[in-house]
C-alpha cells in the first residue's frame, strides 16, 4: 500500500503506480465511461445522437457534480486529519438562505452578498473548530448538533417556506451558462479544486494536516500548532460550503431551505472512494475528483440507460449503487490488512 | 448523588419546561392530544432505547431511519397481503434484526467504523426501497390498525408497551450480565477481552438488537395510520441519537444509561408542541433541537475538562 | 523446604526481532515465601513477568508450577493456576463501580446471568477490607487514586484465590500509610501459603519483607540467596558488577558557557519540583535515576509539553517562558522522546517528511514546499548519521529501530538547536547502532551543543556523561563528576546515597 503522495524524484517503481489507489479508481472510472458510452447513447427517430455520448450530456455531468465535488474538495482535509464533518450540507442549506436574504431582503449587491455569505460560512465552520479544539469534543457528535443547527436555522429564517428567486441574468451566468466551452461553474470548481490540491500537497498545512491525521501526539511533540490546524480544516470546510451555496443557488435560480439536503453523504463517499482512510492520514486531493466523477458518471450514466429510463429510478439506482459503492471501498480498505493479519508475520529487517 | 447529575439535570431541564408550559400554555396538558403526543413518540422511545445500547457500546448507527423504513414497508405488504398480526409483527422485528446484523457484521467482523458502515447502509437501504416501491403508499386492512382494538385502547397499549420495554430494558442493562459486558465492551474493549468477555461479538449483537427494536417500532408505528409511508423513518436517526446524547450517555462510550435517555428523549418530543403553544413558529423546531445536542455535549465537555484538571 | 516449589523457572529465554531480553533465568518460589526480584532498568524483569503471566512465550527453557510441568501458558491458563499480577498501571474499567471490577474479573456469568449487587457489593467490601482499604464498593473507579487502584487489584487476586501473586513495583506511588498498609497484606498473603514475587527498587522494602531475593542483571539470573545473608552493599554490587563491556567515546573539549540553567523549576501536575542543574555548552548531562523518578516529566517541562509552574529556566543567562513545543523549539531546545513510535517518528510518514516534521518555517518559509531543498536535507543528514533506508522517501516504518532514532535525532538536529534533550536515546536498538549513536551525541557536544541525556542504562549515563545528575522522587538529589562508579550512582538513586558508599 502506498501512503505517500509521489514527490518529484521518487523512484517509486512503476508497477506501485500504476496499482496505487487512484490509478485503480482511474481504470474503473473509464470502464464505467466507455460502458455508458456503448449503452447509454441512442439515435432517436429524427436521426439525432442522444443520450451518454453527447457532449451536452458530459457538460451537464460536469455542472451537476460542481456543488458535490466542492463539499468534497472541503472534506478531503477534514478526513486526512481523521476528522468528519457532517455538517457540510445544512451548511450549504443554511448559507444559501443567507446569501437570498442577503441579496433580496438587505438589498446588497451581489457581489458583496457574495462576500459575506462567504465569511458567514467561515464562521459557521468556525463554530465546529471551536467546539472540536477548544472542549476537545468528538467531531461526529459536533457536527451532528451543527448538522441539525445549521438546516433548523435555514428553515426557521424561511418559514419553511419563502424561496429567493429571480436573480440577476448576470449571476445566474455561474451556474447556467458557458464561458470558454465550459459551463461556469465548473472553473470555479477547477479553482478550487487546484487551490486545495496545492494546499495538501504543496504546502506545510497539507503536511501537518497528515502528521496529525496519523499521530496526534507525535505532531504536538513536533512542534506543530495541531489545534490551529485542525481548526483550519473545519473553517475551510465551512468557506468552501458557502461557495458550493452559491453555486446552487446560481444553477437552479433559487434559493430554498432544502438546499443541498444528504450531499454530505455523496461527499463523504467521493472522498472514501477516492482512497482518502476514515482513520485519517491517508489520501489525496486527486483521488477525491475521481471519486467524485466516478459518482457522478454512474448517476448520470444511470439515466442514459433504456432500461433505468422505463423504469424511471435513474436517482434511487444511483443512490443505491453510490452506498454499495462506498460500502465496498472500506471493505476493499481494510480486506489486505486482514488478511495479512492472517499470514504468519515477518520480522522487521534487522539492520 | 453526583453520579447521576447528568441524568438529573436533564430531568430539571424537562421540569421545567413543564412548568413553563404549565403557567404559560396550560392547553398542552390537555389528556386528548397529550396521548397523541405519547402514542406519536412511542416507537421513537423503542428505537432510542436500542441507540442508547449502541451508543454505552461505543458505536453509533445512522442507519435505523432507514431501517425504519424498510420494516415498515415490508411489514404493511405483508399485512395487505392478508397476513395475520401475529405473523407480521415477528417478521417485521426479524427484518429489523437482519439488516442489523449486516451493520454488525461489517463493523464487529472487518473493524470498520460504523459512522461509515451506516452511513452506507442507510443510503443504500432508503434508496433500495425508493427503487422498488417508488414511493408508493401501502394501504393497510383494518385488522392491523390499532391492533384491531379501538383508537383509545390502542393507542393506550402502544405506549404501555414502550414503557414496559423501557423498564425492562433499563432493568436488564443493569441487572443482567449480558448488559453490565455492554458497558464494559464500551469502556474498554481490551480490558474486557482479558476480562473473558468477547468484544466483538459483544458489537454485533448490540447491532443486532437495535436492529430488531426497530422492527418493533416500524410495527408500532404502522399500526397508527391506515397507510404505510415509505418514507415515515426519514430523520429518525437523528433524533434518537439527539435524544440519546442529551440524556447523558456518553459519545465515548460506558457511561450513561436508559433513564437518562428517556428523559432526553421527552425533552426534545416536547420542544415541538411546546413551540405551538407558546406561540412560536415550528419553524424553530430542527433548529433548537440542534442547539440542545449542542448544549449538552458542550457542558459535557466543559465537564470533563474540568474533572480532568 | 521438602515440598516441591510453587512455581520454578529453569534456563527461561526470550528474544525480540533479534534482542535477547532474558538470557537463561532460574527462579524458584515456594509457598508462604516473598521471593524479591531485584535488577537495574532493563535487567529484564518485565519480560520474566510477562513470561510467567503468559503474555509472553518463552523460547527455550521450562516452567513448572506445583511440580507440574506446564507446556503452553497463556492469560487464561495462568490465571487457572493461581497467577496473578498486581501492576502499577491498574487496568480496570474506570467508568465502573469497584464491586462491579471485581465481579467481572471473578464471576464468570453466562448472557443471562442475573447480576446480583448486593452479593457483588458484600463481596467486594469483604475482599476490600481483607487488603485493608476503606473503599466505597460503589465508588467509580475514575475516582480512585492510583494507589487506590492498586488495593482493588490486589483484592481481585485475593478473591481469584491466587497461589502465586506478582506484585510489580506496588509502592511506587504509595505514601508511608498506604505502604504498611500493603506490607502487613502482603505479611499475610504470605500467612496464608501464598508465594509473593516482590518486584521493588527500594532496598529497605526488600530487607523488610522479603524472605530472598533473585538478582537479575542483562537477562540472567545472577543468584537467589536468603535477604538476611546481604546487606545493602552486597546487593548492589549484585545489580551492577558487570565488566565494561563497551568503549565510550571520550569527551575532546573544554565546556563553554552555560547554556541552560534552571532555578527551584517545578510542575504540580507532573510531579517535578524544585530542580536547579546547569548544563554547559560542548557538555553532556547526564541524568540517571529510576524508572519512575521524573527525568521524563523534567524533559517535558523543559519543552513545553507541561509547563513549569514555579523556578525560573535560562537559556544563556536570560529567562525564558516556554509555554509549548512552539516555544521551546524558538529558544532553540530540541527534544527527542522516549517514545520513538509514538511520538518521535509518523512512521506512515516518508524519512525525509518526518526529518523536515520541526523546521516547516525555516526550511519552508512561504509554506511552499521546496522538494529539492528538502531532499537535499534529508539526504545530507542520512549520510551524516549512516541512516541504513531505501531512499528518503522509504516511510519511517520501514526502518530499524535504531535507524528510526537516527531519524528522529535527525529531525531535531535540523532545529540547529542550542539545548538538546536525549531521553533514553538507544532504547531498544542493537549494539552496532548504539555505539553509533554514542559516537554522533559525542560530535553534537564537540560542536558546542548542551546534552541533556536521560538514560536508563547505567553504563551509558556513566560513560557518556561529562557530569551527572540523579534523580529520584521528581527531584534532583545528587551531582557526580565524571568518572563516579556505578555503585554510587546506583546507591544515590535506590535512595542509599549515604550508605552506599561504605
Amino acid at each position: 500500500m502506498s501512503h505517500v503522495t509521489p514527490a518529484p524524484g521518487n523512484s517509486r517503481p512503476w508497477k506501485a503506480r500504476l496499482l496505487s489507489h487512484e490509478m485503480l479508481l482511474l481504470y474503473v472510472l473509464l470502464a464505467e465511461w466507455l460502458f455508458f458510452y456503448f449503452a447509454g447513447t441512442t439515435t432517436n427517430r429524427r436521426g439525432v445522437v442522444v443520450g451518454f455520448g453527447t457532449w451536452d450530456r458530459q457538460f451537464d455531468i460536469l455542472r451537476h457534480s460542481c456543488e458535490i465535488g466542492l463539499l468534497a474538495l472541503a472534506l478531503t482535509p477534514v478526513i486526512i486529519t481523521a476528522g468528519i464533518d457532517l455538517s457540510v450540507g445544512s451548511l450549504l442549506g443554511l448559507s444559501a438562505i443567507l446569501f437570498g436574504q442577503l441579496w433580496h431582503d438587505a438589498g446588497l449587491p451581489i457581489p458583496l452578498a457574495i462576500a459575506f455569505t462567504l465569511v458567514l460560512g467561515a464562521l459557521a465552520g468556525g463554530l465546529n473548530a471551536l467546539l472540536i479544539t477548544t472542549l476537545r469534543l468528538p467531531p461526529l457528535i459536533v457536527t451532528l448538533g451543527t448538522y441539525s443547527l445549521f438546516r433548523g436555522l435555514a428553515e426557521a429564517i424561511t418559514r419553511g417556506s419563502v424561496t429567493y428567486t429571480d436573480f440577476p441574468e448576470s449571476f445566474l451566468f455561474f451556474g447556467q451558462e458557458r464561458w470558454l466551452g465550459l459551463p461556469t461553474q465548473a472553473w470555479i470548481f477547477f479553482a478550487v479544486a487546484a487551490a486545495v490540491w496545492l494546499l495538501m500537497h504543496r504546502t506545510t498545512f497539507g503536511r501537518s494536516f497528515r502528521a496529525i491525521g496519523l499521530a496526534p501526539e507525535g505532531a504536538r511533540y513536533a512542534g506543530l500548532p495541531v489545534g490551529r490546524r485542525v481548526a483550519l480544516v473545519y473553517v475551510l470546510a465551512g468557506l468552501i460550503a458557502a461557495l458550493a451555496a452559491i453555486i446552487y443557488t446560481a444553477r437552479l435560480g433559487q434559493a430554498k431551505a432544502d438546499a443541498g439536503t444528504g450531499y454530505e453523504l455523496f461527499a463523504i463517499t467521493a472522498v472514501v472512494l477516492g482512497g482518502t482512510s476514515i482513520f485519517g492520514g491517508t489520501g489525496s486531493v486527486h483521488g477525491t475528483l475521481l471519486g467524485v466523477a466516478a459518482i457522478a458518471v454512474l448517476k448520470n450514466g444511470l439515466a442514459c440507460l433504456p432500461v433505468v429510463m422505463r423504469m424511471n429510478a435513474a436517482e434511487e439506482m444511483s443512490g443505491l449503487l453510490t452506498g454499495a459503492l462506498l460500502l465496498l471501498a472500506l471493505t476493499a480498505g481494510v480486506l489486505p490488512k486482514m488478511l495479512s493479519k492472517l499470514r504468519p508475520r515477518r520480522h522487521a529487517p534487522a539492520v | 448523588m453526583s453520579r447521576y447529575f447528568r441524568e438529573l439535570s436533564v430531568v430539571g431541564a424537562l421540569a421545567a419546561l413543564l412548568l413553563g408550559l404549565a403557567i404559560f400554555a396550560p392547553a398542552f396538558f390537555s389528556p386528548q392530544p397529550l396521548l397523541s403526543l405519547v402514542t406519536r413518540e412511542a416507537p421513537t422511545l423503542v428505537v432510542a432505547c436500542g441507540m442508547a445500547l449502541v451508543i454505552i457500546s461505543r458505536q453509533i448507527d445512522i442507519s435505523v431511519g432507514s431501517q425504519f423504513s424498510v420494516c415498515s414497508v415490508c411489514a404493511g405488504l405483508l399485512a395487505a397481503r392478508g397476513w395475520p398480526l401475529a405473523l407480521v409483527l415477528p417478521a417485521s422485528i426479524t427484518m429489523g434484526a437482519l439488516l442489523g446484523a449486516i451493520n454488525g457484521a461489517l463493523v464487529a467482523g472487518l473493524r470498520l467504523p460504523s459512522i461509515v458502515v451506516t452511513l452506507a447502509t442507510m443510503v443504500t437501504l432508503r434508496q433500495g426501497l425508493n427503487l422498488v416501491r417508488q414511493g408508493e403508499f401501502v394501504n393497510m386492512p383494518d385488522a392491523i390498525q390499532w391492533f384491531g382494538l379501538p383508537q383509545a385502547t390502542g393507542q393506550l397499549v402502544l405506549v404501555a408497551l414502550s414503557v414496559a420495554l423501557l423498564i425492562a430494558l433499563a432493568l436488564a442493562m443493569r441487572h443482567l450480565a449480558a448488559g453490565r459486558f455492554v458497558y464494559a465492551v464500551g469502556t474498554d474493549a481490551e480490558a474486557s477481552r482479558l476480562a473473558g468477555i468477547r468484544p466483538q461479538l459483544v458489537t454485533f449483537l448490540v447491532f443486532v438488537f437495535i436492529g430488531a427494536l426497530t422492527g418493533l417500532a416500524a410495527m408500532m408505528n404502522i399500526v397508527q395510520s391506515p397507510q404505510v409511508q415509505p418514507l415515515s423513518g426519514a430523520g429518525l436517526e437523528l433524533k434518537v441519537i439527539a435524544a440519546v446524547v442529551v440524556g447523558g450517555v456518553a459519545i465515548s462510550g460506558g457511561r450513561g444509561n436508559l433513564w437518562g435517555a428517556f428523559a432526553g428523549l421527552l425533552l426534545l418530543a416536547c420542544v415541538s408542541p411546546a413551540l405551538t403553544h407558546l406561540h412560536i413558529e415550528a419553524y424553530w423546531e430542527k433548529a433548537i433541537q440542534g442547539a440542545i445536542i449542542l448544549l449538552a455535549v458542550v457542558a459535557d465537555g466543559l465537564r470533563s475538562r474540568k474533572a480532568g484538571n | 523446604m521438602s515440598a516441591a516449589p510453587l512455581l520454578a523457572l529453569r534456563r527461561i529465554a526470550k528474544s525480540f526481532a533479534g534482542v535477547r531480553a532474558l538470557r537463561g533465568v532460574d527462579f524458584e518460589l515456594h509457598a508462604g515465601e516473598v521471593h524479591a526480584l531485584l535488577g537495574e532498568n532493563g535487567a529484564g524483569k518485565s519480560t520474566l513477568i510477562k513470561v510467567i503471566t503468559g503474555a509472553h512465550q518463552p523460547d527455550t527453557g521450562e516452567i513448572t508450577v506445583a511440580g507440574q510441568p506446564v507446556s503452553e501458558l497463556t492469560p487464561a491458563s495462568a490465571q487457572a493456576l493461581g497467577i496473578a499480577c498486581i501492576y502499577q498501571q491498574p487496568a480496570l474499567f474506570p467508568d465502573l463501580t469497584v464491586a462491579e471490577n471485581i465481579a467481572l474479573r471473578l464471576e464468570s456469568l453466562g448472557a443471562l446471568g442475573r447480576v446480583r449487587w448486593s452479593a457483588r457489593r458484600t463481596r467486594a467490601a469483604e475482599l476490600l477490607a481483607r487488603v485493608g482499604a476503606t473503599i466505597s464498593p460503589d465508588a467509580e473507579v475514575r475516582s480512585l487514586s492510583m494507589p487506590e487502584q492498586q488495593l482493588v487489584e490486589i483484592a481481585c487476586a485475593l478473591g481469584a484465590g491466587a497461589r502465586i501473586v506478582i506484585m510489580d513495583e506496588p509502592t511506587a506511588s504509595l505514601t508511608q500509610k498506604e505502604q504498611h498498609l500493603l506490607f502487613s497484606v502482603v505479611r499475610d498473603l504470605r500467612k496464608n501459603g501464598v508465594g509473593v514475587i516482590y518486584i521493588s527498587h527500594r532496598l529497605e522494602e526488600i530487607f523488610a519483607l522479603a524472605d530472598r531475593v533473585t538478582v537479575l542483571r542483562d537477562g540472567e539470573s545472577v543468584g537467589t540467596h536468603p535477604v538476611a545473608d546481604m546487606s545493602e552493599g552486597a546487593l548492589i554490587r549484585y545489580m551492577v558488577g558487570r565488566e565494561v563491556a563497551q568503549i565510550y567515546p571520550p569527551a575532546e573539549s573544554a565546556p563553554g558557557e552555560v547554556a541552560l540553567a534552571l532555578r527551584a523549576v517545578g510542575c504540580a501536575s507532573s510531579g517535578v519540583r524544585d530542580i536547579s542543574l546547569e548544563v554547559r555548552a560542548g557538555e553532556i548531562f547526564g541524568l540517571a535515576g529510576l524508572v519512575g523518578a521524573g527525568r521524563t516529566e523534567l524533559a517535558r517541562v523543559l519543552f513545553g509539553l507541561t509547563p513549569a509552574d514555579t523556578g525560573e529556566v535560562l537559556l544563556r543567562g536570560q529567562p525564558v517562558a516556554l509555554r509549548s513545543p512552539q516555544d521551546a523549539i524558538a529558544h532553540g531546545i530540541a527534544y527527542v522522546p522516549e517514545d520513538r513510535r509514538r511520538h518521535g517518528v509518523v512512521l506512515d510518514l516518508p524519512i525525509a517528511h518526518n526529518m523536515t516534521m520541526a523546521i516547516h518555517r525555516r526550511l519552508f518559509p512561504t509554506t511552499w514546499l521546496r522538494f529539492g531543498a528538502e531532499r537535499s536535507l534529508a539526504l545530507d543528514y542520512i549520510r551524516d548519521l549512516a541512516v541504513k533506508c531505501s531512499s528518503p522517501d522509504a516511510p519511517g516504518g520501514s526502518l530499524s529501530g535504531g535507524n528510526q532514532q537516527k531519524v528522529s535525532l535527525a529531525r531535531w538536529l535540523a532545529t540547529k538547536p542550542r539545548v538538546l534533550i536525549l531521553d533514553e536515546p538507544t532504547q531498544g536498538v542493537d549494539v552496532g547502532a548504539k555505539s553509533e549513536i554514542h559516537k554522533i551525541i559525542r560530535g553534537l557536544a564537540k560542536d558546542g551543543l548542551a546534552v541533556l541525556l536521560i538514560s536508563s542504562d547505567l553504563p551509558e549515563v556513566l560513560g557518556m556523561s561529562d557530569r551527572l545528575g540523579v534523580m529520584r522522587g521528581g527531584t534532583l538529589t545528587a551531582i557526580f563528576p565524571a568518572g563516579t562508579d556505578a555503585h554510587t550512582v546506583m546507591a544515590a538513586a535506590l535512595g542509599q546515597a549515604e550508605k552506599g558508599a561504605a
